[in-house]
């Protein structure tokens, strides 16, 4: 413990040097803005900017980074919550009850308690960095091909267990997220699937251009052909500032939330759209009031946007205890400090604690930063609501079409954008919920990959799954949420905990 | 007297005016990097085309296209215009993918034979690490377990065909020994599945495991080099042990659109040549652990037409995965 306190000294004797508090400002400013950017999401931002990195020292490369990636994942929310346009994917679940909430006149609160939450999981996930680092880090990476599949599986069961609105609709959505996931390079055998002799779709479809399109581009659409447009808001300053009630909402979503995501977000290889979609799931089944969820519940707001800042920390655990990097997104930030000649590896804290040190330090540091700068911006943001749609969609389609383009530099993605526009605005027109389909897109591929994996190491042979503990233990839970979510269907008769909420009717 | 003289020397006057307006180069070079930032083929790009900057008197900017290993960006470049505008900082992974899109009939999405060679970079070899708990210490010792558990030890990869896929293809085909391999989504991806315990070994660049060998948290045992390393001296290379055909490098290059004017090509080559004595240049590829191998166009072409038909026979060797199931 004294060890570690030491370090910290260390750290905030680093971290508290004004030029290093600047680039953390600047840091949270930029990810801040590119967050709130539809389709440029943290890894987009901290990609633009690694080259600018390199002509400085490792540390301030880092905590500029780290500024921009918890930066952006909180940005996400704002035109989330604003437009139901997701700043970037991990966000897609914050468009549902954030936009409600905004309709009914809270925007304000909405965007408060998502600064407020990314705060405090971001701090808890400093707190576990910290503490935990190394510990945690060795039992990440007992999470080999079996047990990720477990996960994934486990994941699906959940999230069809606690689902709302119609099953048959939103498992229609999820299949097809799912065979979109299929489309692109088969990563076992080298053949391409549903490429249509495109280049750019032998990566299969990316997140972004789908969420954006399916979200967004619906969204601008849906309003074009609304009998009456939504009359533009003039929100007073005591809207800005969430009740008693939603503060009182928020506290248990927000540290579910916190913890599920850093947990999640240590695995190698996990992506933050499951921490922000499992948190909303949870959310829901134990709110006492689950029809309140899909029409402004703020609790749906709290527990997503706490679980996507807590998996933004938790990625950074093995990659800074063990040097290994475990999203594209700290395979970036490692490139980073690799240019100055620091090598990653278990070593890392050892051979260089002030850049460690200076780094959690700098974190805590952040995280305070990324609150002082947006609780005043609320206002601000809020405002935006003001300017006229018809000068506000024009506007955005174009950040749209932009975004999405500057992730790849591809055409494609912006034509695939337009067509999700479209497919999204025909399915919600039908009352369907799209958010499976962004998650469907998400697991597919993943859990195709590791399930062969899985299979590549056994040499075919299931047996792998029951073999190994992490995986069974995961396997057997995911087959009890399973037989719970089917029951009603086999036991006819016996009321789900949907019917007995009223659940069971369509949401849109 | 004719005004033939005249005529010809008004029109070589005209060339030359034309020639000096063309005074290569006039505007900002672009130059593609097939893969996302952060990545080999991006840290040797950024210092290179910083480097290149000075001497061309015109900013070089990188342009990240990534997509299906290297293939898109591969892609934009051989279709550019050939006017020495746009170059391309290839991996070596360029000779692989118009062999793999032959061998599942697919539309190719470039030839080699669209390129020009600019000049070599930098070449990495990469290093066979097994898992501490393998009991091998030597190659020799690793090919006698290999063999006496035919299809039992297991191998992570880059993904098929990938950068660290083929040179264990190469040495497997070499030792005639089979093991199951486990295809990721990178090199990184594929360390982290040896670091737990997941696979016993897989190749690795030398700056990546380097971390790893020196905690001991893998070992590694053999190189794929023609010269043993200098971060790795101790480590010998297959070359030494008796394996003459297994080498490999993952090298990066610059290469342009076949059909760039040779007055650009020139330019472009000087430049390169400087550029790789720059300190600057030097001090930065020597921190990310990227060994500079400069070679000019025509000794880079000979090398890459090595490289290129070592790699293609592999591919047609190893073939479709299920074909051998």
């Amino acid at each position: 413990m004294g060890e570690t306190l030491d370090g910290l000294l260390l750290g905030f004797s680093v971290a508290l040097t004004p030029s290093i508090l600047v680039y953390a400002f600047v840091g949270c400013l930029i990810g801040t803005l590119v967050g709130m950017m539809p389709g440029l999401g943290p890894l987009a931002g901290i990609s633009l900017l690694l080259p600018a990195t390199f002509g400085l020292n490792p540390i301030i490369a880092i905590v500029l980074l780290a500024g921009v990636y918890y930066g952006a994942m909180y940005g996400g929310s704002t035109t989330s919550i604003l437009m139901r346009i997701p700043g970037e994917a991990a966000s897609v679940m914050t468009c549902v009850d954030g936009y409600a909430m905004t309709l009914n006149g809270r925007a304000g609160p909405a965007l408060a308690i998502a600064a407020i939450g990314s705060f405090v999981a971001g701090t808890v996930g400093v707190v576990g960095l910290m503490l935990l680092a190394p510990t945690l880090a060795q039992w990440a990476l007992r999470f080999g091909p079996p047990e990720y599949t477990a996960l994934l599986l486990l994941g699906l069961f959940v999230l069809a267990y606690m689902s709302g609105g119609s099953t048959l609709k939103t498992l229609a959505m999820a299949a097809a997220g799912l065979m979109l996931g299929m489309i692109g390079i088969d990563v076992m055998s080298g053949y391409t699937r549903f490429n249509f002799d495109l280049v750019e779709l032998s990566d299969g479809v990316g997140i972004v251009p789908v969420a954006v399109g399916l979200f967004g581009i619906s969204e601008i659409l849906l309003s074009a052909g609304a009998e009456a447009m939504p009359s533009v808001q003039r929100p007073q300053l005591r809207d800005l500032i969430p009740s008693r009630e939603e503060f009182r909402r928020s506290v248990g979503p927000v540290c579910r939330g916190s913890v599920l995501g850093f947990l999640i977000g240590i695995i190698p290889g996990s992506a933050h759209i499951i921490a922000s979609f499992v948190s909303y799931g949870i959310e829901r089944r134990v709110s006492k009031t689950p029809e309140r969820f899909g029409k402004g519940a703020i609790e749906g707001v709290a527990g997503p946007e706490s679980a996507n800042n807590g998996a933004a920390s938790g990625a950074f655990v093995p990659m800074l205890a063990l040097g290994i990097p475990t999203s594209p997104i700290t395979a970036v930030m490692l490139a980073a400090i690799m240019v100055h000649g620091v090598l990653p590896g278990p070593l890392l804290i050892q051979q260089q604690p002030e850049l460690f040190w200076g780094f959690v330090a700098s974190m805590y540091v952040g995280n305070v930063v990324l609150l002082v700068l947006n609780l005043p911006l609320v206002g601000v943001f809020v405002n935006l609501l003001r300017i006229p749609y018809g000068y506000l969609y024009p506007c955005i389609l174009c950040f749209c079409i932009l975004g999405t383009y500057s992730v790849n530099n591809s055409v494609t993605d912006v034509w695939i954008l337009l067509v999700m526009g479209v497919i999204g605005y025909v399915l919600r027109k039908f009352g369907y919920d799209l958010a499976p389909v962004a998650l469907g897109l998400v697991l597919a591929p993943m859990l195709e990959l590791s399930l062969r994996q899985s299979l590549s190491m056994s040499g075919g042979d299931y047996a792998i799954f029951v073999e190994r503990p992490i995986a069974t233990t995961m396997l057997v839970l995911g087959l009890v949420i399973f037989l719970l979510a089917v029951k009603p269907l086999i036991l006819k008769g016996r009321k789900d905990w949907r019917a007995v909420m009223g659940l069971d009717k369509e949401i849109t | 007297m004719s005004t033939r003289p005249l005529v010809a020397a008004a029109l070589a006057a005209f060339a030359l005016a034309a020639g000096a307006q063309e005074q290569f180069p006039s505007r900002a070079i672009t130059m593609v990097v097939a893969f996302p930032p952060g990545g080999v083929a991006d840290t040797t790009a950024r210092p290179t085309a910083a480097a290149m900057e000075k001497v061309l008197g015109q900013p070089v900017t990188i342009t990240n296209r990534p997509g299906a290993g290297g293939a898109v960006g591969n892609a934009v470049t051989a279709n550019a215009k050939p006017d020495g505008y746009t170059i391309l900082m290839a991996l070596s992974s360029i000779s692989v993918i118009p062999a793999a899109d032959e061998l599942f009939h697919r539309k190719p999405a470039y030839a080699l034979d669209q390129f020009v060679p600019i000049a070599l970079v930098s070449a990495d070899p990469t290093i066979l690490v097994v898992h501490p708990s393998l009991p091998v210490k030597s190659l020799k010792e690793l090919v006698a377990l290999a063999r006496a558990k035919p299809g039992e030890l297991s191998f992570s990869s880059s993904g098929l065909y990938g950068a660290l896929h083929m040179p264990m293809e190469m040495f497997l085909y070499a030792s005639k020994v089979k093991m199951r391999h486990l295809p990721t989504t990178g090199g990184g991806p594929a360390l982290t599945a040896v670091l737990g315990g997941h696979v016993e070994l897989t190749a690795g660049g030398p700056a990546a495991i380097s971390g790893h060998v020196k905690s001991g948290k893998v070992r590694p045992i053999v190189s794929w080099g023609a010269e043993r390393h200098p971060s790795y001296p101790e480590i010998p290379t297959f070359r030494e042990l008796g394996y003459k055909d297994v080498e490999y490098y993952i090298w990066a290059g610059l290469v342009g659109p076949r059909g760039i004017p040779d007055a650009a090509l020139t330019v472009l080559r000087g430049a390169v040549r400087k550029a790789v004595e720059d300190p600057v240049f030097k001090k930065t590829m020597a921190s990310v652990g990227s060994l500079v191998q400069y070679k000019d166009a025509p000794e880079f072409g000979k090398y890459w037409e090595a490289d290129a038909k070592r790699l293609a026979r592999l591919v047609k060797i190893v073939g479709k995965v299920e074909a051998k199931k």
